[in-house]
């Protein structure tokens, strides 16, 4: 079946390439992560206020976050925002869009972390004088945090997943660099299966620090 | 000393406290009882303003509570108030728990608020519960706990809204306890609850709600074993 | 050549939308069935089994679905059977969507409570018995909601199988396409988008209506 001999040699070859790439794969994650949370504070904030138009700002950008496919949001940033006259290049354009994409499902996460305290928690902790400010950060956040913690590094996964998708449009972060060398080299499986690796070892270190650290913080 | 006077509260379109008049003085035990959905629990969120009023007043040691210029959060030092459940903060061990509001509220340093919370604690009998996290104390514990906290805020008036209704009966007496040991020391304390014959016992005043009116009010034991009018005989005919 | 919006490229992007629907329901339809299979195995008493798809389904879910298409692709290719890349395309997908499915259909059958279970075998049911008339019922239905959240996700991941190059172009593809001719990108993506939208978000605010009222008849039965 194998009429193939499987050359890895050439891979090791290009292992700084294929570094650099996934360095920039970490760095659009963390980037669209920081940049999509500080919006999802905000959508959260808004979905509930009384101002119509923060709310519905936020039920849109939620729902079209959620309901249009990753790929055409980044082809909005590409092609879409360049009939507009906006030119952004391909790293600007996966980084909007994932961040655009994280900040509506954080928003969601972020709301669902917040409804689960139970409203005598708080009442409990004005009860006793503290402030709205000193409720909130002593006794909500820490309650909340608990429960978006994993959820959150859940999305962080999946964005990193989504940076590989910058490959079509042309950007070099991992996906993008793979498919480039093994153009050069013509060993497509080979590329492509280290690549895989580097993604999976990169998701499992991830999460398994994220359980570690969620066990030794969240020991209530 | 609280006054109530002609207290409305609504929610939406539903008229929950209908002009309500109730004077509690230092050193009583009052119980509210009544069915679900009387305004019990509503009324005592109006006492210390973690519910607005409509009209009326709630007047506290001659503050009006929902007053625009009151400090309420200052006002609520002197009301300590203990819930149905999900009372006790997870995320904080039974002495945090107790120690927090002395820390951020009265200034206290950590070490004079962990004395202090050692001794409310075991007052109500968690000696041994210091490091423990709520998740790991029975129901009884947890309320237990909660009144503590509230206790070492050194509140003047404590309120109580049904918190042993959401206890398994076994854990219920211990809590009952607790209650009877500081109405002994002549703390004053607003009840809402359904355990008929402890608040035959410990209290002072029993109150009978009916549909957001008080509907009968008088001396704990006359009320309860001689209800004068046919709501209260009919309700505490079912319970007794 | 027509660099403007021809009624040609409006049936494109509809069949595109068509290939989308028939990619999304094909897989969607052996991924379930693979996903079922595998989240019913979990549940197994085996521990053996349960790592060995476990790790399946790590996998799965820390390598970016593009990769995992041209890493099929190509696997196939040099094992001797060069797929065209609308199959190669469908069995990934298919193979992707089961690792979801069956952490949710393990979540399902879990979600039965065992009281329930000890009730049905206690009545003289056998395994499969109280399997096919006791857990699924229950069972799926209470996960019914994510399952469909799933199956929308892959209606966009589709849009993922143009990096085959694979034809006849699905929705997204073909809005590429058209895009690259016309040079008119906004309101073709924008039509896109509403096709998307319109799908997922029409089919998510009916699943969150079911799923009120199936939490409503729980709680009476409580």
């Amino acid at each position: 079946m194998f009429d193939y001999t499987f050359q890895w040699r050439v891979v090791w070859r290009h292992w700084p390439e294929l570094l650099q790439s996934a360095a920039l794969t970490l760095q659009i994650t963390a980037l669209s992560i920081v940049i999509g949370l500080a919006i999802a504070l905000a959508l959260a904030a808004f979905r509930d206020s009384r101002n119509p138009g923060l709310r519905y700002l936020a039920i849109s950008w939620i729902a079209l976050a959620r309901n249009t496919p990753a790929l055409l949001q980044i082809y909005m940033a590409y092609f879409g925002l360049g009939a507009l006259g906006i030119h952004l290049s391909p790293y600007t354009s996966v980084l909007a869009a994932i961040a655009f994409n994280n900040a509506g499902y954080l928003a969601e996460i972020l709301r669902g972390g917040f409804s689960s305290v139970p409203a005598t928690q708080n009442l409990a902790a004005r009860g006793l004088g503290l402030s709205t400010l000193q409720a909130y950060v002593y006794i909500i956040l820490p309650q909340v945090v608990r429960t978006v913690f994993l959820p959150i590094v859940n999305q962080i996964i999946w964005a990193m997943l989504g940076t590989s998708l910058g490959m079509i449009i042309g950007l070099q972060e991992l996906a993008g660099m793979t498919t480039f060398l093994q153009s050069q080299t013509f060993r497509p499986f080979e590329f492509y299966f280290v690549a895989a690796c580097m993604y999976l070892v990169i998701a499992k270190i991830a999460t398994g620090s994220a359980h570690l650290v969620s066990a030794r913080m969240f020991r209530w | 000393m609280i006054e109530i006077r002609d207290v409305h509260k609504s929610f939406d379109n539903l008229e929950v406290l209908k002009g309500i008049d109730l004077t509690v003085n230092n050193g009583e035990v009052v119980c509210l009882i009544g069915a679900s959905g009387s305004g019990k629990s509503t009324l005592l969120l109006c006492i210390n303003a973690l519910e607005p009023i409509d009209s009326g007043r709630v007047i506290v040691d001659g503050t009006d509570v929902h007053a625009k210029d009151t400090d309420q959060d200052k006002l609520r030092r002197k009301l300590g108030i203990v819930f149905q459940q999900f009372n006790a903060f997870p995320h904080l061990t039974a002495r945090q728990n107790v120690a927090l509001a002395p820390r951020k509220v009265l200034k206290m340093s950590r070490a004079d608020a962990d004395i202090l919370a050692e001794e409310y604690l075991v007052k109500v009998g968690l000696e041994d519960k210091f490091d423990t996290y709520p998740a790991q104390l029975s129901g009884g514990q947890q309320q237990r706990l909660a009144i503590a906290r509230a206790l070492a805020m050194k509140p003047d008036y404590l309120l109580l809204d049904e918190i042993t209704s959401a206890l398994d009966p076994e854990l219920v007496g211990e809590v009952l306890d607790t209650l009877r040991m500081l109405a002994g020391e002549g703390l004053t304390m607003i009840a809402v609850t359904h355990e008929i014959p402890f608040a035959r016992e410990v209290a002072d005043r029993v109150a009978f709600f009916h549909e957001g009116k008080i509907h009968e009010v008088g001396l704990a034991r006359e009320l309860i074993n001689n209800p004068q009018q046919p709501r209260t005989k009919e309700f505490l005919g079912k319970i007794l | 050549m027509d660099y403007s919006f021809t009624s040609n490229d409006f049936w494109l992007m509809v069949r595109g939308a068509g290939i989308t629907f028939v990619l999304t329901i094909v897989s969607g339809f052996l991924g379930t069935l693979l996903g079922f299979i595998v989240g019913w195995a979990r549940t197994a008493p085996s521990r053996i089994v349960y790592h060995l798809l476990g790790a399946y389904i790590d996998v799965i879910r820390s390598v970016p679905l593009l990769i995992q298409f041209v890493l099929f692709n190509s696997f196939m290719a040099i094992a001797g059977h060069p797929m065209d890349p609308f199959t190669s395309g469908l069995i990934t997908l298919s193979i992707y969507i089961s690792g979801y499915v069956s952490e949710v259909v393990k979540a399902g059958i879990e979600s039965v409570p065992g009281v329930v279970r000890k009730a049905a075998r206690g009545l003289g049911m056998t395994y499969l018995q109280d399997f096919f008339y006791i857990v699924i019922p229950i069972g799926m239905r209470s996960v019914f909601p994510a399952w469909t959240g799933l199956m929308l996700g892959l209606m966009k991941d589709t849009s993922l199988i143009a990096v085959l190059g694979a034809t006849p172009p699905e929705l997204l593809r073909a809005s590429q396409i058209i895009i690259n001719r016309i040079q008119e990108p906004l309101a073709i993506l924008l039509g896109a988008g509403l096709f998307y939208f319109i799908m997922c978000y029409s089919i998510t605010v009916m699943t969150s209506r079911y799923e009120n009222s199936w939490q409503q008849k729980r709680e009476v039965i409580r």
